[in-house]
This record gives C-alpha cells, structure tokens and sequence, in this order.
C-alpha cells in the first residue's frame, strides 16, 4: 500500500529530514582509535591527546619545506634557516595560537631544552639537533591612531610575548608607514613627501619637500579618510602593515616571517582580495618571497609564510581555550561592517559551520592558480607583481567619464596609476554608487613609494622644471600621457584611413 | 525537578553576559517543546527533556544584557559561536538535541571577537 504521508514536514513532522551526522562513523578518535573523541574537525574524530601532534604536523607541512634556503625536494634533510624569525602578530586568535605553537616547537624553554638533550641522538652538536634559527623577534602593529576611540593594545601585547622567554618584542605603530624617521630606521633613503589627487583617476602625483607640518598620524589619518570606499580602508591597512612587516625583517635580518592566518581567515582573505580586483597575486595572499629592493644593504630574502593555513578557525579557538591562551583579540575597524571584506567573513564563516570541507576547497583551488599574463616589475605602493596593461583594462571595460567635454589640460604631472597593480588601483580609485563626500586634500602616499618610483624610471620629480629644461636642452625627450578627442585621433591616423 | 547547569563563556562572549565568564543556572528537567522560557508552565503544553536549544533561549531570556544578534540567530547560536559540552566538541553529542544532565559544564567560545 502506498504511504499516505505527503512528506510535507509543517503538517507531518516525520516527514522532516533526520539531521545529517557532523563526523563519520563512530566517536572514537580516528587516530588512537582508544579514546573518546573530543573534537571533530571536517567530519573527523580527533581526542585532546592526538590534537595536538594533529596541529603540529600541519604546521610541519606547511612551514619546513621552506626553512632551508635551498629546498630540499621530499629528502628531511637538517633544518638550518639562512637568518632569524620575525612573527607578526595582531592580537587576534591565529596568532595568538600561532606565537604559542611556533614557541613549543622551535624555541623550547631552558627546563624543555635540558630534557631533550637528554633524549637526543647524536649529541646536541650534531647539526640536526641545533636550533633552526637562532633568534626571534616579535612584531606587533597598533593601528588603533588611525581611528578616534580605538584603544592602543600595545601593552597588553608586550605582556602577552613576555610569557615566551625566548621572544623578542618590537612593537610599530601604523602611521610609521609615513614616518621619514621609521624609514630611515629600516635603511631607507629621505626622501621628500609626496601626494596624489584621489579625484581623477589618472592619480597626477605632486610633492612636498620636508613638510614638517603634518605628523605621521595626520598623514595616516589623511590617508585613509581620503579613499573612495568602506571596502578600501581594510584592505589598504593590511597593505600597509604587511609592508611595515617585511622592512622589520629586512632590518631584524630574518629570513623567515610568519603570519597567523588560519585556514578560515585566508579564505575569507583571498575570496575578499579576489573581488578587490587581487586575482593576479592571488597565489601570493598565501607565501611569498620578497627582495627588499629600495631600502638597507642587505638582498637578503624574506620568506613570508602562514602555518597555520591548513588550521580552521574552530580548531585555532579549542587549542586556545583547552590551553588558556589569553586572547586579547582586536578592534573592528568603524564601518568596516559595510564592506566587502565583513560580508565575505559573515559568508565564510557560515560555510564554515554548515559545509566545513568547503573552506578549504577555497584555500586549496587558490593555491592551483597561476595567472595567464606576465609581470613587468613591481606596483610602487604594495610592492606585488605589476601585471602589464592594467589601464589599458580599465579603459576598455569601463566608462571613465559621462560627459563629451574637452580633454583634461595638460598637465607636466606624472601619473601613478601607471605604476600601480590593479587591486592598489582600485583601492584608491573606485566609487561606490553612494556619492561620499570627498574630501579635497590631497592623498599623501606611505614613505615607500617615492624610492620605488625612482626605481622604476618615472619620472617622480614632476614639478621639477629644472631637471626637465636640462633634459629638453640636452637632446633627451620627455614622454607625458594626455587624452585626446576624436578629431585629433582621427588626425592623427588620417593617412592609414581608407577613402569613405 | 531541577538541573544546575554550569556555564561558561569564552573569546569575548563574556562581554554580553555582565562581562561575567562563569554563571550557574537552573532549569526544570522537563522543558516546553517550543522553547518558551517565560511563562509557566501549562498541563496542556508540549513537553520535553531540557536539551541545549532550551539553553541557549533560556540564555538569551535571563542572561543576555544586550545585542541578542551576536549570540543567536535563526533559533540557534550564531555561526562563529563553538559550543563544548563537557569539554567535548557539541557536534560528538548531538549538538542542541544534547540532554542535559545535572551539573554539566556547557561552554560558549566566539571565534569572532576581533582575530
């Protein structure tokens, strides 16, 4: 006989689905197979014992094949970094169980390092039993001077790297990223400030020599307050901080940095870069390599990893909690709830709860990625791969302007948009629908850019008439951009056209 | 008939809650099918033992001081909220459908304050 329910759960509550079990097979831990289980990770049993060699080896896998300067392949060879390790903390979860794992695993107290001698094998002055690397140092970036009412967690970091003995702490501040005093510090060369006007998109650059009026936070301030966008802001800090973070490591002669971004926090990272227009260096959101080009004398390279981007977030917050981490956690940044980078949170963290796997397909398929077109040299704000004809894009696929006006005057400025990589582009130039009001202050630029400028060859002096009367009378040519009209591009091209 | 329930509050969470981690609450063992914490209890009503999800409304009725959004949403706890019941991950007890038993240790850790 035919069954009479209609399946409708609202009239039949049997005919609701019976919930989906959230781990396979049975509650034992899938490794020990002894214990009772007390965490599942992606349908997977693991119990409070096998947890931890669980984290320790993925951070393994993540981090040791890169330690040697030259790799290794798939032969464990000794470990032995060419410098020292600097780690970048935020006070948020990831690093803080970043800063606890990395301190257990390679920098082992006194009272650890006596046991283990003990248990060594072939002596502590075989080389596979040295420290891999012999210091480390501690970053932390406050950038609570950016906004009104933040609190500055400064101290409260110093205390928590005090708990590792073996750490250093070196603690920076944001608006460092447009201090002429932090740059020198780091082997930088002075240089003068310099500033673009965020209302045309062609970005003309001006400069100032040593104006000392502004300070480094009001520059920051001004900084920030002058892009187009909630969605900028974010993105524009963690620009400036990973930069703050590589010249610390230039400067601390470490050839290692190691971020806390989990595998949750790099998904949502790279799904909200990719949607920022960050596709080309999509692979770099996860490693990278960086030469320091414009600033010390050292070429020493930087490698710049996340161990704990196989890690989830659930997990990061159970090894927390089972080993009393004092989290101290971080300000969200004002209306920062609006932005690109809280709705792909609000999306990934979600997922992460219903559909776990799913998170780490994002991670993973990133990874795969390799983009179609090549580099020419390196964008002068973020310092990633430039990739060749981001303007030329731009104009094709969107309506830069509504009206048939007269061209813009020439002007002997020289553009930044030039140099810049599209994500940075779109960071200082995109408009929301929302008409914000702009402020007319110029933009001033980090303390970077004029040095990665005189780099590229651009001619970065550009109110610099001298130098350009001196290049017209020895013959040199000087090349500047303008828009044209129809009438004059067809005047231009008359001889190629064909007779209508 | 009564459980005493211990509850604890983690990553931030606390911060909703008086800024008090630890809390001790009491609940009747045979709870209302439909959640419902405040009124007293009628003979007619639905019954059922006191499970997680009549914990977490019973949180939000009694203990909550403000911005119910950042503990629960859609009848649950909100996605980012990691729950253990007696050390152990919810998702090995049967997550809400979990019984309580007296003098269990249920703990609510947000994984979204700040990080």
């Amino acid at each position: 006989m035919a069954s009479e329910s209609c399946g409708n759960p609202a009239t039949d509550t049997d005919a609701t689905m019976p919930r989906r079990p959230k781990f396979d097979r049975s509650k034992f831990c899938v490794k020990c197979k002894e214990n009772t289980g007390n965490i599942v990770i992606r349908h997977a049993v693991y119990c409070k014992n096998c947890f931890m060699p669980l984290l320790t080896g993925k951070i393994r896998r993540n981090l040791e094949p890169f330690i040697n300067e030259k790799g290794d392949g798939s032969r464990r060879r000794y470990l032995k970094a060419s410098g020292n390790l600097l780690i970048g903390i935020s006070g948020g979860l990831g690093s803080t169980v970043l800063l606890d794992l990395i301190s257990r695993m390679y920098f082992p107290s006194q009272m650890e390092s006596q046991k283990r001698t003990e248990l060594l094998k072939g002596g502590t002055a075989h080389p596979r039993n040295e420290m891999v690397w012999q210091k480390a140092v501690v970053c932390y970036v406050e950038v609570c001077s950016a906004f009104p009412n933040m609190k500055d967690r400064t101290e409260d970091v110093r205390t928590l790297v005090k708990t590792y003995e073996q750490f250093e702490f070196t603690p920076l501040r944001l608006e460092d990223a447009f201090d002429r005093k932090w740059w020198a510090e780091v082997g930088g060369k002075p240089s003068p400030d310099l500033f673009v006007d965020p209302t045309n998109e062609a970005l003309f650059l001006t400069q100032h020599d040593e104006d000392s009026s502004s300070s480094p936070v009001e520059r920051l301030r001004s900084y920030l307050s002058a892009l187009p966008t909630p969605t900028a802001i974010p993105s524009a800090i963690r620009m400036l901080v990973r930069l703050l973070l590589l010249y610390t490591a230039q400067s601390t002669n470490s050839s290692h940095l190691l971020l806390g971004a989990n595998l949750t926090s790099l998904s949502i990272s790279l799904i909200s870069s990719i949607s920022q227009g960050g596709g080309f260096t999509v692979k770099e959101e996860a490693q990278e390599e960086w030469t320091p080009k414009v600033a010390g004398n050292t070429p020493q390279t930087v490698r710049l990893l996340r161990p704990l981007q196989e890690i989830g977030l659930k997990e990061c917050a159970f090894w927390a909690w089972w080993n009393e981490l004092n989290v101290i956690g971080r300000d969200k940044f004002p209306g920062a709830k609006q932005g690109i980078g809280a709705l792909t949170r609000d999306f990934i963290v979600g997922l992460e709860r219903d559909y776990p796997s799913t998170v780490s397909t994002v991670a993973r398929t990133c990874g795969k990625l390799a983009p179609k077109a090549g580099a020419n040299g390196t964008c002068v704000l973020c310092d990633r791969s430039l990739q060749i004809g981001v303007q030329e894009w731009k104009a094709r696929i969107s309506i830069r302007s509504l009206s048939n006006s007269a061209p813009p005057p020439k002007t002997m400025n020289a553009a930044l948009s030039d140099t810049l990589c599209y994500s940075c582009h779109t960071t200082l130039t995109s408009r929301s629908s929302k008409v914000r009001s702009l402020s007319n202050n110029l933009l001033p630029l980090p303390v970077w850019v004029h040095s990665y400028l005189k780099r590229s060859g651009l001619p970065e002096d550009s109110v610099d008439i001298a130098v350009q009367e001196e290049l017209k009378e020895s013959g040199g040519e000087i090349w500047e951009r303008r828009k044209i009209d129809r009438s004059e591009m067809k005047g231009a091209i008359s001889e190629f056209l064909l007779e209508e | 008939m009564s459980l005493g329930v211990r509850i604890e509050f983690g990553g931030g969470l606390e911060l909703l809650f008086s800024n008090e981690k630890k809390h001790k609450v009491t609940i009747p063992n045979m709870v209302p099918k439909d959640n419902d914490t405040k009124t007293p209890s009628e003979p007619s009503k639905e019954l059922k033992p006191a499970d997680v999800k009549y914990l977490i409304h019973y949180l939000r009725d009694h203990l909550l001081k403000e911005r119910v959004e950042l503990f629960m949403e859609n009848g649950t706890v909100r996605p980012g909220i990691l729950v253990l019941i007696n050390d152990t991950d919810w998702e090995l007890e049967g997550e809400e459908d979990y019984a309580l038993k007296d003098n269990d240790e249920i703990v609510f850790i947000s994984t979204l304050h700040g990080g």
